[in-house]
């Protein structure tokens, strides 16, 4: 098992470098000029020159990714050309923003979408069954950036329920401000969960294990619970490790709608001024979290389920 | 956040949506206007903190770097200049310089500073530090200001790296600096009103090294607070500043990434004192609300928006297809699609700026002069063209309406959004874009702030174009010289406006709009107005609050 998942530590430094390189050559592809961007309309072709020198942007594209590429070696991940700011730094400041997002809509998803999955899983056929898929059908159509404006128009604007937008100073006003978002971040990803669970579990009742679970007289909790639950976990906790990971990358439309300060919402305005060294850091930490997140999802598959592992 | 329900009709269409289905909430749609009055008070009141929010991150606080209308919003309360423009004005008048003396062939400005300035420490501000600051802006790296202050006498060796100090720039004693002008420059006094040419110390510069972004040294009526970056900045009131009586606020608070939806809502609510750049139904909703309309300021700031026209690109080489496209646009669409927040322009200078010709009239709409004088230019059938514009709300829709119009004189225009970076790299290239939006905002009130960089030959590059017409007049060139070495404002203006009818003849921009701006600020924000340079400047507003500093019910 250690084998297994050294190898796989091995394909996610590879996965992170690939996507890091892919993130690179496109920028390096835009016909667009950073240092014009950076410095303005007005100034002097000796200005341009010097930023164009003090970043790189003078040398061939092997040049300036080996000029990247060796500050990252060093950890270093450069500064943007907007701010002037250490590209960690601001990195740094949006993770923990983000991270707040995608646990609380990941915990969320878990604990509506995976009840509810049970509930018309157990139920079906039944009217809770045509609700759960009902109310499932209609949280996957409603796209993020109608679902985030209506809440936000009528629970915080119109009734005065949530705050408008933000970050909050902390504590309660935090939990305020991180409402409404994460609710929204969830909606699409619970009905997903219950959709998954319910079929999953359709699958696994109908197992032999489970009609024997049934026949020595177990209670149907103990039967769901610990029998057939378990059993349908696999996919679920690999779509909780993608989601987590693609979560922790930022989710761009809600942060903009609620004004959250995450990297969402920073990547986006590092794409619009063409600020290479934020597009490259964020790039690579979004990349990072996606890779990290799914082998954890590995790893956690392969303690839930012995087939899994490669023979001694 | 306890606050009475807002009692208006929704405006947005997903809004309307979300209410057709939950019921209108509960509340009496009679009274649409503000919250809250004026308290009354006859005198500037002092105290309080005003709140504003802006869509956009604020990137930096280093006066040599900050170069965006954000970063005006607050460099400018930081940072104090030898000169500043009037209030809601464009007259120069002192500020760190309580006088000024200017030679009589325009070659040396010598200003007296004031008796008392300091720093926000109460270090005491001398002549020197204006000298270092102004080199600094001329050597560093990443300074978008040199070219700004090109004429001083030894600044080209400073900028090109061939010397450390600028000869012309002399500190003669602590309280007095001389600047020696290499060529006349009549515009210098509105360059040294710029938050660039604030004075720095060099020992405050060195210790804070690359956190300088986020420590001022603040020399203007207010000092940073704290910054929690993409958040929120705070300043407050420079305890030392030299005019006390100019600052009434104790703190303002700039939110920073806030939708422009979402600013308008907490404005409502009374979360924050003004709202600017409003979205179209925020607009709307206020402009016929009559309970609003003391609260409304307009203002036309310095800029210009338009299509400008490569002139060595067929077929707008030809100046009869320039001049059909200016009469094939009808400005009253655009003016109507941007809510009426438009001054048709006849050329690149805006309202209120010196020089510009007030009798000279916008080319009119006239299909069928269009259609001629294309026909006789070999296009009676029109031609197809690209257009490139940038990704926002305001230039895709003006590119829309712009498309629609030559549509009528046969001309096909196809629209190709891009971001800000690639449209800047297209249209600096000579053989790259034909045709393209364009705009230009003033960073002075001075007519060598438009023209120059936009029409005179020399500004005609390889790449990086800021002449992106690329059009080169020697009659046009010689004039523009000739009004930037002169120095009575009459025969100024007069060379000015001869330049404009030669580019209104010649065309290189469709000529289209120059923007209003509207901000709604609280009744109880008084003191303020838009500034046609700084746009919003809260520096002198107060609050007329009720007792105990709370907002007074309407």
């Amino acid at each position: 098992m250690i084998g297994t998942i050294a190898r796989r530590a091995g394909w996610t430094v590879v996965v992170v470098w690939f996507a890091v390189t892919a993130t690179f050559l496109v920028t390096i592809a835009i016909p667009a000029d950073p240092a014009r961007a950076l410095v303005g309309p007005h100034a002097t072709a000796k200005a341009l020159e010097r930023v164009r020198a003090h970043y790189c942007l003078d040398r061939g594209v092997v040049g300036q990714y080996g000029c990247w590429i060796a500050r990252v070696a060093r950890g270093d991940l450069g500064e943007s050309y907007r701010s002037k700011r250490a590209v960690a730094a601001i990195i740094a400041d949006r993770v923990w923003p983000t991270a707040q997002l995608a646990l609380a809509a990941i915990a969320l998803q878990l604990a509506l979408g995976v009840p509810l999955g049970i509930l018309a899983a157990t139920r079906r056929g039944r009217w809770p069954d045509h609700a759960v898929h009902l109310a499932s059908s209609i949280a996957q159509s409603v796209p993020a950036f109608v679902a985030g404006t209506v809440l936000l128009y009528v629970t915080a604007y119109r009734w005065g329920w949530f705050p408008i937008g933000g970050y909050g100073a902390g504590g309660w006003d935090r939990l305020a401000h991180l409402a409404l978002p994460a609710m929204t971040l969830a909606a699409v990803g619970t009905a997903y969960y219950a959709r998954l669970v319910r079929a999953e579990l359709i699958d696994v009742l109908r197992e032999d294990y489970v009609r024997t679970a049934r026949a020595k007289g177990l209670p149907e909790r103990i039967v769901i619970g610990r029998h057939a639950l378990r059993n349908a976990l696999g996919p679920i906790v690999t779509l909780v490790g993608l989601d987590l990971g693609v979560l922790l990358g930022g989710a761009v439309v809600i942060e903009l709608i609620f004004a959250w300060p995450g990297l969402g919402r920073e990547i986006l305005q590092a794409i619009l001024e063409l600020d290479i060294p934020l597009i490259l850091g964020v790039a690579m930490v979004s990349a990072c979290a996606i890779a990290i997140a799914n082998l954890i999802a590995d790893v956690v598959q392969l303690a839930l389920d012995p087939r899994l592992r490669e023979p001694a | 956040m306890s606050r009475p329900p807002v009692c208006r009709p929704a405006r947005s269409s997903w809004a309307l949506v979300a209410l057709a289905g939950l019921g209108a909430a509960a509340c009496d749609p009679a009274d649409h206007g503000p919250r809250f009055r004026p308290a009354g008070s006859p005198t500037p009141r002092a105290g309080g903190t005003l709140r504003f929010a802006v869509k956009d991150s604020l990137h930096t606080l280093d006066p040599t770097i900050g170069y965006d209308e954000i970063g005006y919003y607050v460099l400018h309360p930081l940072f104090d200049t030898l000169v500043d423009f009037s209030p809601a004005g464009i007259d120069v008048v002192p500020r760190l310089a309580r006088r000024w003396s200017i030679s009589p062939d325009g070659l040396v400005y010598v200003f007296e500073l004031q008796p008392g300035i300091t720093f926000s420490d109460g270090a005491p501000i001398t002549a020197a530090h204006f000298k270092f600051s102004l080199e600094r802006a001329l050597a560093a790296a990443d300074s978008p200001f040199a070219e700004f202050l090109a004429d001083i006498a030894g600044a080209r060796e400073v900028i090109e790296g061939k010397a450390a100090a600028c000869a012309g720039i002399i500190a003669e004693t602590d309280g007095r600096l001389a600047i020696r002008l290499a060529r006349v420059n009549p515009a210098l006094l509105d360059v040294l009103a710029m938050p660039f040419t604030t004075p720095q110390r060099p020992e405050h510069v060195a210790a804070a090294g690359d956190q300088l972004r986020r420590r001022p040294d603040a020399t203007g009526p207010f000092e940073l607070d704290s910054w929690d970056e993409g958040n929120r900045i705070v300043l407050r009131r420079n305890p030392h500043y030299f005019r006390p009586q100019r600052a009434h606020l104790d703190a303002i608070v700039m939110l920073e990434n806030i939708p422009r939806d979402t600013q308008f809502q907490l404005f409502e609510r009374g979360e924050l004192d003004a709202a600017e750049k409003l979205a179209a139904p925020d607009y709307l909703f206020v402009m016929t609300e009559p309970a609003w309309q003391p609260w409304v300021h307009h203002a036309t700031v310095m800029n210009v928006f338009g299509s400008r026209m490569n002139v060595r690109i067929k077929p707008f080489d030809d100046r009869r297809v320039r001049q059909a496209l200016n009469y094939a646009l009808d400005k009253r669409h655009t003016a109507r699609l941007l809510n009426g927040t438009t001054v048709p322009s006849h050329g690149i200078l805006p309202p209120g700026m010196p020089g510009r010709d007030p009798d000279l009239a916008p080319y009119p709409h006239d299909v069928a002069k269009a259609r001629a004088l294309l026909a006789e230019a070999g296009y009676p059938q029109g031609f197809d063209v690209d257009y490139l514009t940038t990704h926002d709300e305001e230039t895709e829709k003006v590119a829309g309406s712009l498309q629609s119009d030559l549509a009528e004189v046969g001309v096909r225009v196809h629209i190709t959004v891009t971001s800000l970076a690639t449209y800047q790299a297209e249209i600096g290239q000579p053989t790259r874009s034909a045709f393209s939006f364009a705009s230009w905002t003033a960073d002075y009130p001075d007519p060598t702030d438009f023209f120059d960089p936009r029409f005179h030959s020399r500004s005609i590059k390889p790449a990086d174009s800021t002449n992106d017409s690329f059009y080169s007049n020697p009659e046009l060139d010689a004039l523009l010289d000739a009004a930037r070495a002169e120095l009575d404002p009459g025969r100024r203006d007069a060379l000015y406006r001869r330049a404009e009818r030669i580019l209104y003849d010649d065309a290189p921009w469709i000529w289209d709009y120059h923007r209003v701006i509207t901000e709604v600020t609280q009744p109880y924000v008084r003191g303020y107005e838009l500034h046609p340079i700084w746009t919003r400047d809260y520096t002198s507003a107060w609050l007329d609050l009720g007792p105990g500093g709370a907002p007074v019910p309407r």
